[in-house]
């Protein structure tokens, strides 16, 4: 739940580049923005079978000669390869291990689950429910199959009044008796457009579960077996059903084309399982095994019968892999299922009836690829194989909601909890929460505006045209923190853009009491007037008068907790200098993002939290050095094209 | 990451690993869900969305139009949409693992419910994979997942368990390619593969809706189809007009009435002529598609009839002849017969009588009974000879009106030799009477006999069975405990990685189920040197 408040980073680009080269569409305004690689991924595993680059970023390599020089040792962190997309993370997504001293990102922290909970009705699934009953509300919480907008139940008897609002989870809500509907009111869809109508308006999870779309309930089990008998009767007592195969040709097509996904699921179950029981009693003959084999067999008998104290003991504590090293030598003797109660059904290859439909209905009757999705394998248990069918608005069914989780989480390594959600679904605070905001430095940019800079859109950048931001680094910690800073010269990509940090190297001031600001201001003020004074040389700072300019070496600014620097860039032509058109450009390529790596150290106090990691000879040390590292990137505007 | 063996670990990550997570890897999704269970609990699709940064919501902007036209340049129009490809020479094989990772997390948060703790896992993965792949994939579940153990299990195999049978020609029309495998008795024994796919099907639908778009249609029509690699059209309205309209004629000569009934040609033929003119010729349908991709949109008027351009040309292509295909790209019916011609006739009457139709192709109309029906007619034409042309049917005929003559010879020796010569005999006494072979005694059967279960009949005539899906299938194997073949273990695999597997013959599964069972965990890392597994048909390729 914290990563609610996340901005919407990346501006949105209206399909600037036509066919046909076309002028470009204004984009909206740029807003700078930060992502920081978890230090998890360069220990990745895959990184050392993947190979190093793929031919294609490996050619526009060949193309700035600096990035080839460190290929050997370490790559520069590519923000615009493939890969970066998946361990770079905003800071408000990051969380921090702070006995490990490391930034822990979603993909290496370990998750506890605290609660289960249906996010329509708010109601706690016990963990034991989950199990047996799946992962979505068992109540009467619907997603509509068209919008995914919540359903509500509405009596179809009397028409709802339009200026209540429908309450989805409230069934005493619905007024009148009569047949109830599941009626969405965001597009009005309705379950009677998949001909499906309730008895009651409570548990219709459970009544839905019992019915197919156009409203014939579904034959259970019980039902099919005395259908089955009564068609074997009616055709005559002379077809035994030990003469299965024969007789199965005659009448059994319907109740097969019957036979829907569950059925044949448990039938199949139910025939392998007598099978593998027959087959481990080793032919003899015995139909009942379950007592047997687990005494009389060697190890391999294990688990395919009622767990026998034994089997169960082993299990426990055996390595989890050795159940399921059964002997498969054992399984050799198993005959096949022959008719529909063994899970066996002839496939009906017919569909002229479903292309007619499709004829008939066309485009608007059938659903988008997006709502197909939703309609997960779980919701059409009910019924046979749907195959080229479930394209049709018909076969809709309504989505019972997905329950979701509270998830506290803690560090892989210390096992420490770095985040931890108030059980009860309705609170959304956290009694533990880490995150890496409050450790590491943030970093906002913002474009350098001199005045007498003559650039009109200082977000735009101009290829070739130098341009300069300034980098603002807050402190959020008690200790002062120096950071260093380092870039390629040169962006990778196909269009390598001239970066030079200012001042790779400087120092933060710790982020004490606010109130220590204001009390201490005027002295700060004064030397850091001073300092600036006889660094830059320039004139004085007046607060945003900066008539000062930006020079190598010097930090550009600097406050309680934070320190301003500058980057200056020089952007690359879109173009390629042999050929004046324009090069097809990937999305975002026109992109100035630069990689950077940051490198914090502070000092800290060896104290109480450290007592593990600090060694005897540590301790008479006052201060225990720290430091933290990771690349990150920058995301600074998009490079016009025109010029 | 520490890895958190499982004989220290509390008892609760011991119940923990009772749930077996089942996956089922395609090109284009993966399907994931508990063993044991009737259907996956979710599944995943692969698309540029996923691959997007975290907190990247430009998706959901309103004025966001995705990029596609510029991305799409030559090959990879639509690549983005699928998770690997079979050649891996310019792959990025650290970008599969990190799409397995992103989808599996979100598949495992979203749908399954579960915290990270180390859980059991088997994969229905594909048996063609290539051992890159495979590599990356099971890298990714030891670690980032933790696994304990990896149990691999191949979709054909799970296929024929889910429609209860031991032999099958399982025809997956898969997202890649389409293939075709006969599995028996649980062994999958041959496999043949076309490049003819869904996502084909996808291409020759863009390909036919450009050709009628307005602006391309005052054009001069360019001839060489092959040609046109500008795609004018997004991958995903593609698609979904696939998904949506894309069906197929049934086959000319014959109606989709399913061959066990026994109706007589003729009965059939009229049949589908009563029907097809009431439905398409005499008042032909025209369907709306509304484009939006394409600039500016616009919505075109196309008759049914034309709809099916796409599915024949991608599945059958019939305007080219037989002789004209590469191995690679055989049409369907084509590939099928091939499939079962090359192999041995008792496994040939096995399995054509337990055809199994899967994958996304499945699901494009009449597609399953047209391909059905032209390889019946094929064997009808043919019947199992592996020699065509115009030479075989006159030296037939010669053949025939030989026979004819020897029968009229021998008609006068009497009704004995009568009865036993025709069919057989002919051919310089090589060949003996087939009546007088003594049938070759086949174990399993013997055993099933002996217990008094009946025996299946259906052999030698072409008969289609639905499967519950090659998920659910593997679903019923994890259930049952059935031990894979191919089971490959954390530390082992971090050791050793793929190099280290031994042939499938060289392990003995009861050796190996010994030494886990005695050791426990201890030992397991002390043996680990000689201590051979196998990653089976996988490691094959």
């Amino acid at each position: 739940m914290w990563t609610r408040g996340v901005r919407i980073n990346h501006p949105s680009i209206a399909a600037s580049v036509l066919e046909e080269n076309a002028a470009a569409v204004m984009a909206p305004p740029f807003t700078p923005y930060t992502f920081i690689q978890c230090p998890c991924s360069d220990s990745s595993t895959f990184n050392r079978r993947s190979p190093p680059s793929t031919p294609t970023t490996h050619h526009h390599h060949s193309d700035n000669d600096d990035n080839d020089d460190d290929d050997d040792d370490e790559h520069p962190f590519d923000p615009r390869a493939p890969r970066s997309n998946y361990s770079l993370y905003p800071l408000e997504y990051l969380l921090y291990c702070e006995d490990c001293h490391q930034i822990r990102c979603p993909r290496c922290v370990a998750e506890e689950i605290v609660t289960y909970y249906c996010p329509s009705c708010l109601f706690e699934v016990p963990s034991s429910n989950l199990k047996s009953e799946g992962n979505r509300c068992t109540r009467s919480c619907f997603q509509c199959p068209v919008c995914i907008g919540p359903l509500s139940v509405t009596s179809l008897e009397s028409h709802p009044d339009p200026n209540t609002l429908p309450v989805p989870d409230n069934p005493s809500a619905a007024p009148h008796g009569g047949p109830y509907i599941l009626i969405c009111s965001h597009c009005a869809w309705s379950s009677t457009e998949v001909g499906i109508q309730f008895d009651k308006p409570n548990s219709i999870h459970a009544q839905l579960a019992k019915l197919r779309n156009g409203g014939n309930p579904r034959m259970t089990a019980k039902e099919r077996k005395e259908r089955r008998k009564d068609l074997a009767q009616s055709l005559g007592s002379s077809y035994s059903s030990s003469s299965a195969s024969g007789y199965t040709g005659y009448f059994a097509d319907e109740l097969d084309l019957d036979l829907d996904l569950e059925t044949q699921f448990s039938n199949l179950k139910l025939f392998y399982q007598s099978q593998l029981a027959n087959a481990n009693t080793g032919g003899v003959g015995s139909g009942s095994s379950a007592s047997g084999s687990g005494a009389g067999g060697a190890f391999g008998d294990l688990g395919f019968t009622s767990p026998t104290s034994l089997s169960r003991i082993l299990n426990i504590y055996t390595s989890a892999s050795s159940q399921d090293k059964k002997a498969k030598s054992r399984i050799g003797t198993m005959r096949e299922a022959l008719d529909s109660d063994e899970g066996l059904k002839i496939a009906n290859l017919d569909e002229s009836e479903a292309i007619a439909k499709l004829h008939a209905e066309g485009h608007p009757g059938t659903v988008s690829t997006s709502q197909l999705l939703n309609q997960t394998p779980q919701l059409h248990l009910g019924e046979p194989h749907l195959h080229g069918r479930s394209r049709f608005a018909s076969e809709l069914r309504p989505i019972p909601y997905l329950l979701r989780t509270k998830r506290s989480k803690r560090c892989p390594i210390c096992r420490h909890i770095i985040s931890k959600p108030e059980a009860k679904v309705l609170t959304t605070r956290f009694r533990i929460r880490l995150v890496a905001g409050s450790y590491i430095p943030s970093i906002t940019i913002r474009p350098l505006s001199l005045p007498n800079a003559s650039t009109p859109d200082p977000s735009a950048l101009r290829p070739s045209k130098p341009a300069q931001f300034v980098l603002t680094f807050k402190n959020p910690i008690f200790e002062p923190v120096k950071i260093t800073l380092a870039t390629p010269a040169l962006t990778p990509g196909r269009f390598p853009s001239k970066v030079t940090v200012l001042c790779p190297q400087f120092d933060i001031d710790a982020n004490t009491d606010v109130w220590d600001e204001v009390l201490k201001d005027g002295d700060k003020r004064r030397k850091k007037g001073e300092s600036m004074d006889s660094a830059s040389g320039a004139g004085g700072v007046g607060g945003g008068q900066h008539q000062h300019q930006p020079a190598a070496g010097k930090i550009w600014e600097r406050g309680r907790n934070w320190v301003s620097i500058v980057v200056e860039v020089v952007p690359a032509s879109l173009r390629k200098p042999s050929q004046d058109e324009m090069p097809v450009l990937k999305e975002d390529e026109d992109l100035l993002e630069i990689p950077m790596f940051v490198r914090i150290e502070w000092e800290t106090d060896a104290m109480g939290d450290e007592v593990g990691a600090v060694s005897g000879k540590d301790r008479d040390l006052p201060k225990l050095k720290r430091e933290l590292a990771y690349w990150c990137v920058l995301g600074l505007g998009r490079v016009s094209d025109q010029g | 990451m520490r890895p958190i063996t499982s004989t220290f670990a509390s008892p609760s990550s011991l119940r923990a690993e009772e749930d077996i997570i089942l996956i089922e890897f395609g090109t284009r999704k993966l399907l994931v869900g508990f063993a044991g269970d009737a259907a996956p609990r979710g599944a995943i699709w692969f698309g540029p969305e996923q691959q997007r940064r975290v907190g990247d919501f430009r998706a959901w902007q309103s004025d966001y139009h995705p990029d596609w036209r510029n991305g799409a340049s030559g090959d990879q129009w639509g690549r983005d949409y699928e998770l690997w490809r079979s050649d891996v020479r310019d792959l990025d094989l650290g970008l599969v693992g990190d799409k397995i990772e992103r989808a599996l997390r979100d598949a495992f948060t979203k749908y399954l419910l579960i915290d990270s703790r180390p859980r059991r896992i088997a994969c229905v993965i594909p048996s063609g994979l290539s051992i890159p792949l495979l590599s990356v994939t099971l890298d990714s579940l030891f670690g980032r997942f933790q696994s304990p153990t990896v149990s691999l299990l191949s979709p054909p195999v799970s296929l024929a368990i889910g429609a209860g049978v031991r032999s099958a020609l399982v025809i997956d029309l898969g997202w890649a390619e389409t293939v075709v495998t006969a599995v028996y008795e649980y062994r999958e024994v041959q496999c043949n593969r076309s490049i003819r796919g869904g996502r084909m099907l996808t291409e020759q639908t863009h390909r036919f809706l450009a050709k009628h778009l307005p602006h391309n249609q005052k054009k001069p029509e360019t001839e060489n189809p092959d040609e046109s690699q500008e795609y004018v059209l997004s991958f995903e309205e593609c698609e979904e007009i696939t998904m949506r309209l894309a069906w197929c004629k049934p086959h000319p000569t014959s109606a989709t009435a399913k061959p066990a009934e026994g109706l007589s040609t003729v009965e059939e033929h009229d049949e589908s002529d009563d029907r097809r003119p009431s439905s398409a010729t005499e008042q032909p349908v025209f369907a709306a598609i509304p484009l939006k991709s394409t600039s500016p949109p616009v919505t075109l008027e196309l008759s049914y009839n034309l709809l099916t351009e796409p599915c024949e040309n991608t599945f059958f292509d019939s305007r080219y002849s037989p002789a004209s295909f590469d191995d690679h790209e055989l049409p369907l019916h084509l590939l099928v017969y091939r499939c079962l011609l090359q192999l041995p006739v008792d496994v040939r009457s096995m399995c054509m009588s337990r055809i199994i139709f899967a994958g996304g192709c499945a699901n494009v109309l009449g597609l399953q009974g047209r391909i059905f029906d032209e390889v019946s007619q094929i064997v009808r034409e043919r019947c199992w000879d592996p020699v065509t042309g115009k030479v075989l049917e006159q030296k037939r005929g010669n053949l025939e009106q030989m026979k004819q003559k020897a029968r009229a010879r021998l008609a006068g020796s009497g009704p004995a030799g009568a009865t036993a010569q025709p069919g057989a005999g002919e051919q310089d006494g090589v060949w003996h009477d087939a009546a007088n072979i003594k049938p070759e005694v086949d174990p399993v059967d013997e055993q099933l006999k002996k217990r008094g279960d009946q025996l299946p009949q259906d052999q030698g005539e072409l008969r289609a069975i639905e499967s519950i899906g090659a998920w659910s299938g593997a679903s019923i194997i994890s259930h049952l405990k059935i031990a894979a073949v191919a089971t490959v273990d954390r530390d082992l695999w971090q050791q050793q990685g793929a190099a280290g597997a031994s042939k499938p013959g060289e392990v003995d599964p009861k050796m190996q189920q010994r030494q886990s069972l005695g050791a426990g965990g201890f030992m397991r890392g002390a043996g680990a040197g000689h201590n051979p597994w196998t990653l089976g048909t996988w490691g094959a390729y």
